[in-house]
C-alpha cells in the first residue's frame, strides 16, 4: 500500500494564502496583542510596583478600562491568530533547504523563531482565558509563566517583523487584487478580511458584558455576570477560601503610626463617614461599579498623627494566599475617594466582601482592595 | 536601502534583547519542575494549532467548496466558521460549569446560553442567505445576466 505524498507549500491553492493577506491579519493581530501586552504591563506594575514608578489614583476607572482591554484584547486574538495560522499554513509544508548553508541557517533560525511565537502565543491566550475562569489546569504558576511568555512573544514578534519587513512594506497597501474574485473560492481577500473582523466582534460582544454592565445580558461567552454575587457583586475569594469564618465582638481594628490605634466596629461607624462610587475591577477582567461608605484612610492618618503623604501596609485577617497584605502607595492613601468601607451598596459589608472591613481605592486590581482589613501600618 | 537594513537590524537586535529578557523572567521566577514541563504544554499548544483547528478549518473549507452550490458557499462558510469559532471558547466554559471556584464563578446556564448563541448564529446566516440571494437575482434580472455564475 502506498501512503499518499505530505502535503507540499504548492497543495493549498487558495488564492488567499497571500502575503498581502498575511500583511493585514499580521497588522490587526499585532495591534491587539500590543494592546493586550501593554495593559498587561501597567496590571503587572500595579501589582509589584518598583520604587521608582508612581503610579497615579486617578482616573478612578482606569484599571477598569485597561483591565476590560486587555481581556478583550487577548479574546479578540484568538480568531485573528487562528486567520492568520492558516493563512500562512502552506509555508509550514516549504521547502527546507538542504544541503546547509547560510541561507539553510537562516531558515532554519527563522523558523525556530516561529514555532517560539506561535507556541508562546497560543499557549499565552489558552492560559491567559483559562485564567479568567479561575482553571489553572497546569503545572507551571499562572502569573509568572503568562508574564514572562509575554515579554518572549514580544521580543521574537520584533525579531519576526525585522525578518519579514521587506514583505510587509511590499504588501502594505491596499491592491486591486483584494477584491477580484478568485474562481476557485468565490471568496475574495475583502470578503475574508470582512469575516475576520466579524469574528472577532463577535466573540469581543458575546464576551465583554462582563466589565461593561450595558452588554451584560448578552454576554454569554464571559465567565462572569458582573451583578451576581452577594449584594450585587461578584466575588473572588470567599470568606471560607480565606478562613475568616466568624467576626466576634472582640473584633478591634488597629493603625499603627506615631500614635496607636485601637477601634472596636461601632467605635469605626461613629467616625466621620464618606462615600466613594468605585468599581471592583479585577484581574480576570470582570468589572463592577459599586457604591461604598467608611471612613478615609486619609483621615485615618491624620487621627494617628501620620504625615499626609504616608504609604501604608493594609493587613487583612485572611490566611495565606498572596494577598493577605498589601501596600497603599502614598497617591491612593492619600486620595480621598480611598476608604476603609464598611458598608456596601446601603448595607454591612457581607462576609464574602470583607466584612467588617475593607479597602476600596481608585484606580486598584481587585486583589489588592483588600478584604477583612484588621491593622493598617505607616510605613513613612 | 542601508538605512532600511539598519532598521532591520536594530528591530531584531531589539527583538533578541526583549526576548531574552523574557526568558531570563522564565528561568528566575518558574521552578524547575515546572520549567521542564511547560515546553510540553507550548508543543501541545502548536499541535493545536498546527495540526487540529487549522486542518479542521481548511478541511471544512475544502469539504463546502466541493459539496455547495457555488453561491451558498459564502454565507456557509462565515456561518460554520462562527460557530466553531464561538463553540471553541465556550469549550472551557461548558466544562467547567459546575466545578466553578465559588458561585459568582461561571454564574450563567452556558449549556443553554451555547446552543442559544449558535441558533442565532446559524438564523442570521440564514437571513443573511435569503437577504443576498433575493438582491442577487433582482440585479442579475436587471443587468440581463441570466446565465452568469
Amino acid at each position: 500500500m502506498k501512503l499518499p505524498a505530505p502535503p507540499t507549500e504548492k497543495s493549498f491553492p487558495s488564492p488567499l494564502h497571500h502575503p498581502r493577506v498575511a500583511t493585514v491579519l499580521g497588522r490587526w493581530l499585532g495591534i491587539a496583542v500590543l494592546i493586550c501586552f501593554l495593559t498587561g504591563l501597567f496590571s503587572h506594575l500595579q501589582q509589584t510596583t518598583p520604587g521608582w514608578l508612581a503610579i497615579p489614583s486617578r482616573p478612578a476607572s482606569l484599571y477598569r478600562v485597561t483591565q476590560r482591554l486587555h481581556v478583550l484584547s487577548g479574546t479578540i486574538a484568538v480568531p485573528l491568530l487562528l486567520a492568520k495560522l492558516w493563512t500562512v499554513y502552506p509555508k509550514l509544508f516549504a521547502k527546507v533547504p538542504w544541503p546547509p548553508s547560510r541561507k539553510a541557517l537562516g531558515n532554519f533560525l527563522e523558523r525556530l523563531s516561529i514555532l517560539v511565537l506561535v507556541s508562546a502565543l497560543a499557549l499565552e491566550l489558552f492560559t491567559g482565558f483559562l485564567n479568567t475562569l479561575q482553571w489553572y489546569p497546569w503545572p507551571f504558576p499562572f502569573k509568572q509563566t503568562h508574564y514572562a511568555l509575554a515579554w518572549i512573544i514580544i521580543g521574537v514578534l520584533l525579531a519576526h517583523l525585522a525578518v519579514k519587513l521587506p514583505l510587509i512594506t511590499a504588501h502594505w497597501r491596499r491592491t486591486p487584487a483584494d477584491s477580484l474574485p478568485p474562481a476557485t473560492t468565490g471568496m475574495t481577500r475583502r470578503t475574508l478580511f470582512r469575516t475576520v473582523a466579524g469574528a472577532a466582534a463577535l466573540v469581543g460582544i458575546t464576551s465583554v458584558g462582563q466589565s461593561a454592565p450595558a452588554l451584560g445580558p448578552i454576554a454569554v461567552l464571559a465567565p462572569r455576570k458582573p451583578n451576581v454575587g452577594p449584594q450585587g457583586l461578584p466575588v473572588n475569594r470567599t470568606a471560607k477560601d480565606a478562613e475568616v469564618t466568624e467576626v466576634g465582638d472582640d473584633w478591634r481594628f488597629t493603625v499603627a503610626g506615631p500614635r496607636s490605634l485601637s477601634f472596636t466596629l461601632d467605635q469605626l461607624r461613629e467616625l466621620p463617614q464618606n462615600e466613594s462610587e468605585l468599581p471592583i475591577a479585577c484581574v480576570e477582567g470582570w468589572s463592577q461599579g459599586a457604591h461604598w461608605e467608611g471612613i478615609r484612610i486619609r483621615d485615618l492618618l491624620r487621627l494617628c498623627g501620620a504625615p499626609d503623604r504616608s504609604r501604608v501596609r493594609v493587613v487583612s485577617m485572611e490566611k495565606g494566599g498572596f494577598y493577605a497584605t498589601s501596600e497603599l502607595p502614598s497617591a491612593f492613601a492619600a486620595d480621598p475617594l480611598t476608604l476603609l468601607a464598611l458598608r456596601l451598596n446601603g448595607a454591612d459589608l457581607a462576609l464574602d466582601h470583607g466584612f467588617p472591613a475593607r479597602i476600596i481605592a481608585p484606580n486598584r486590581p481587585g486583589v489588592l482592595q483588600t478584604k477583612w482589613v484588621h491593622r493598617l501600618e505607616v510605613l513613612t | 536601502m542601508n538605512k532600511f537594513l539598519l532598521a532591520r537590524g536594530a528591530l531584531g537586535a531589539a527583538g533578541a534583547g526583549v526576548g531574552l529578557w523574557g526568558l531570563w523572567l522564565l528561568l528566575d521566577a518558574v521552578p524547575a519542575p515546572a520549567l521542564i514541563r511547560l515546553p510540553l504544554w507550548l508543543g501541545g499548544a502548536v499541535l493545536a494549532d498546527d495540526f487540529f483547528l487549522v486542518p479542521l478549518t481548511l478541511g471544512a473549507g475544502w469539504l463546502l467548496t466541493r459539496w455547495s452550490a457555488h453561491r451558498t458557499v459564502g454565507t456557509a462558510r462565515t456561518t460554520l466558521l462562527y460557530v466553531g469559532l464561538t463553540t471553541l471558547i465556550a469549550i472551557p466554559l461548558l466544562l467547567r460549569q459546575g466545578k466553578r471556584a465559588n458561585p459568582t464563578v461561571l454564574p450563567r446556564d452556558y449549556l443553554r446560553d451555547w446552543l442559544l448563541l449558535e441558533a442565532t448564529i446559524i438564523a442570521a446566516g440564514a437571513v443573511w442567505f435569503v437577504v443576498q440571494r433575493f438582491t442577487l437575482r433582482r440585479s442579475r434580472a436587471s443587468s440581463g445576466d441570466i446565465g452568469g455564475r
